[in-house]
């Protein structure tokens, strides 16, 4: 662990903490509001000022993080389940199944993933989908925009791994598909796409962040950043500080993720951290190319 | 070469035509939906279950999906795309009054992002390695890390409000088009900069480089005159890949600055349930990825006679 990028992951490090902790570290409540204290600058009482509410920034911050590290690890998840299991599948059987599977995930790819998910969000706002709240609405859609892109991975990863002899050598000795994937396949599979969708991390902050902003996502009163942020611009001439604080916050964690990205897209995090769950002795070029592409091309 | 041109445009074609019949599928997954929101707007909260009933039956929403997609295909290709259900005008005319807008949001970023991905990225090449070449990877890192709406909102505190040169909000001449074409220009800049700046690396420890040295040229030409022309490729795909990008950066920063584009429409679509809205403008999404790609993929084609050949399976 001594040549990791310490000093670039501190935030993002910082950010996982805080979520983790954030109940133990807000001072106030995020969600109460103080109309003796609208507005006010930074204090003893408020370390970072209040709101146009009066509620307290410092928690509101503090609570902001939790939100989007929750949403994230859900989104990160679910979406990483869906795609390695559909890529994993088209790869390995192959034939007019994978034929259909790509094409679905190629149409999914025709869009950014950005608008899949304020699309989905807008099909949600249908009458029959009121059972579901705001924030569901918001991960399930990042989580059904996010898919396609493990998935064209995961398969490319599959059908690389496939054409090895080791793979036609255990089959003559008379190994089950079944053992042949899980033993063989999947530790490849996983090695790239977690390692990708770990330097994903800082695009779905991003979007889940946009989201908000655009009023799409996490609804008030709980906290999050983008949603803070949109709503301190009715108050950017005389308090600028109420878009400052939240932005930084944001591009700070996005930065740390990004950087993560780049270290392990140019192979700088040692050997021995990508062995044990991320062994990959000998990915084919091939499938890295096409994993790399697909983590460059989207947002 | 011109069967792959073929090729490839029928390929894309079908892309779009599948990808509107999925957003079609999905957008009136929730039946009686557009049915009920027309007759809540005609009459009010009275609208009861035999009139939505009445609607959706005058307006075939009752039919199977694949006979609504395929009339609602026809009329789109003919130009019309249905009456918005927020604004009451046709689809028509709100694209023509926004599509031009966003246009020149997206043609103002992309050539911006052009010229500023071109110095930045040449400039860090020419420093190679020195505190310029530094700084800059550093600059392209946190532009394409900070979000465009904490972009916009900074420039807005900077020129707007501290220091009064440009107007905060809405569309009078040329000064209100700076800020936006500045927000949406950061981000594909600072990618398409450390395109630049390595595959200029990369072209400079080819054999012709250092032939290029051995003919006695200084760098900077070795790097201008020989090297340059290699960018051009990964240049074009990436540009492509991240004007569609802009999009999204469009639909941000048509918020934050009032500007009335096609991203605006978009986002009042989906918090006003404007079902005919938003499939429009689902549609007219896809149509544009599609074609940017599509142009990319044949001009790189064009430029380098490696990719013509047809890909073995």
């Amino acid at each position: 662990m001594k040549n990791w990028p310490w000093l670039i992951l501190t935030p993002a490090i910082i950010f996982v903490l805080i979520g983790l902790f954030a109940p133990f570290l807000m001072t106030h409540d995020p969600t109460v509001q103080d109309y003796k204290a609208i507005l006010s600058p930074a204090s003893w009482s408020h370390w970072l000022g209040t709101d146009y509410l009066g509620r307290d920034m410092y928690s509101r911050i503090i609570g902001g993080a939790r939100t989007s590290l929750v949403a994230m690890v859900f989104v990160l998840l679910a979406a990483l389940v869906i795609g390695v299991v559909i890529g994993s599948f088209a790869g390995y059987v192959g034939g007019r199944t994978e034929l259909v599977l790509i094409s679905i995930i190629d149409i999914a790819l025709a869009l950014p993933s950005l608008i899949i998910a304020l699309a989905l969000i807008g099909v949600f706002s249908g009458a029959s989908w009121s059972w579901m709240s705001d924030y569901w609405k918001m991960i399930i859609a990042l989580t059904l925009a996010w898919w396609a892109n493990y998935a064209r991975m995961s398969r490319a990863v599959v059908v690389a791994e496939l054409q090895q002899p080791y793979i036609e050598a255990a089959r003559v000795m008379g190994a089950s598909h079944m053992w042949i994937f899980t033993k063989h396949i999947l530790p490849h599979v996983l090695g790239l796409v977690v390692v990708y969708a770990s330097a994903d991390a800082g695009a779905l902050v991003l979007a889940i962040a946009t989201l908000s902003f655009l009023g799409l996502g996490v609804a008030p009163p709980t906290p999050e950043w983008g949603q803070m942020l949109v709503d301190g611009m009715s108050y950017i001439e005389e308090f600028p500080s109420l878009v400052i604080i939240p932005g930084l916050a944001l591009t700070a964690v996005v930065v740390s993720f990004n950087l993560l990205g780049e270290a392990f897209a140019l192979q700088k995090v040692p050997k021995a951290v990508r062995g044990g769950l991320l062994r990959r002795k000998k990915a084919t070029r091939a499938a890295e190319e096409t994993a790399r592409a697909a983590t460059e091309a989207k947002v | 070469m011109q069967r792959m041109f073929m090729r490839r445009t029928g390929l894309a074609l079908l892309l779009m035509l599948a990808a509107t019949a999925l957003t079609f599928a999905l957008v009136s997954a929730a039946p009686g939906n557009v049915a009920a929101l027309i007759a809540e707007r005609a009459a009010g909260a009275g609208a009861d279950g035999e009139m939505i009933a009445k609607i959706a039956n005058d307006l075939g929403l009752n039919d199977p999906l694949p006979v609504r997609y395929l009339r609602w295909l026809g009329d789109a290709v003919q130009g019309d795309f249905g009456v918005s259900l927020r604004t009451g005008k046709p689809m028509s005319e709100e694209f023509a009054a926004r599509i031009p807008k966003t246009l020149a949001l997206l043609a103002g970023g992309g050539v911006l992002a052009l010229a500023l991905s071109l110095v930045m990225g040449l400039a860090g090449a020419v420093s190679n390695g020195g505190i310029v070449d530094k700084l800059l990877h550093g600059l392209a890192l946190v532009g394409a890390s900070t979000p465009n709406f904490f972009v916009a909102a900074m420039l807005v505190i900077v020129f707007s409000v501290m220091l009064g040169w440009v107007p905060t909000f809405g569309v009078s001449g040329f000064t209100s088009w700076l800020l936006p074409w500045i927000t949406i220009a950061l981000f594909p800049g600072s990618v398409l900069a450390r395109v630049v700046r390595v595959n200029l690396q990369e072209a400079m420890s080819r054999p012709f480089a250092t032939t290029g040295f051995a003919k006695g040229l200084t760098r900077r030409a070795v790097l201008l005159r020989e090297a340059l022309p290699n960018i051009l490729i990964p240049y074009m795909t990436t540009f492509g890949a991240q004007f569609t990008l802009m999009m999204i950066g469009a639909i941000v920063v048509e918020r934050v600055f009032g500007l009335n584009g096609i991203g605006a429409f978009f986002i009042e679509a989906i918090r006003f349930r404007d079902f005919i809205g938003m499939q429009a403008v689902l549609m007219l999404f896809v149509v544009f990825f599609v074609s940017v790609n599509l142009i990319v993929d044949i001009a790189a084609m064009l430029a380098d006679p490696r990719l013509r050949r047809p890909r073995k399976a």
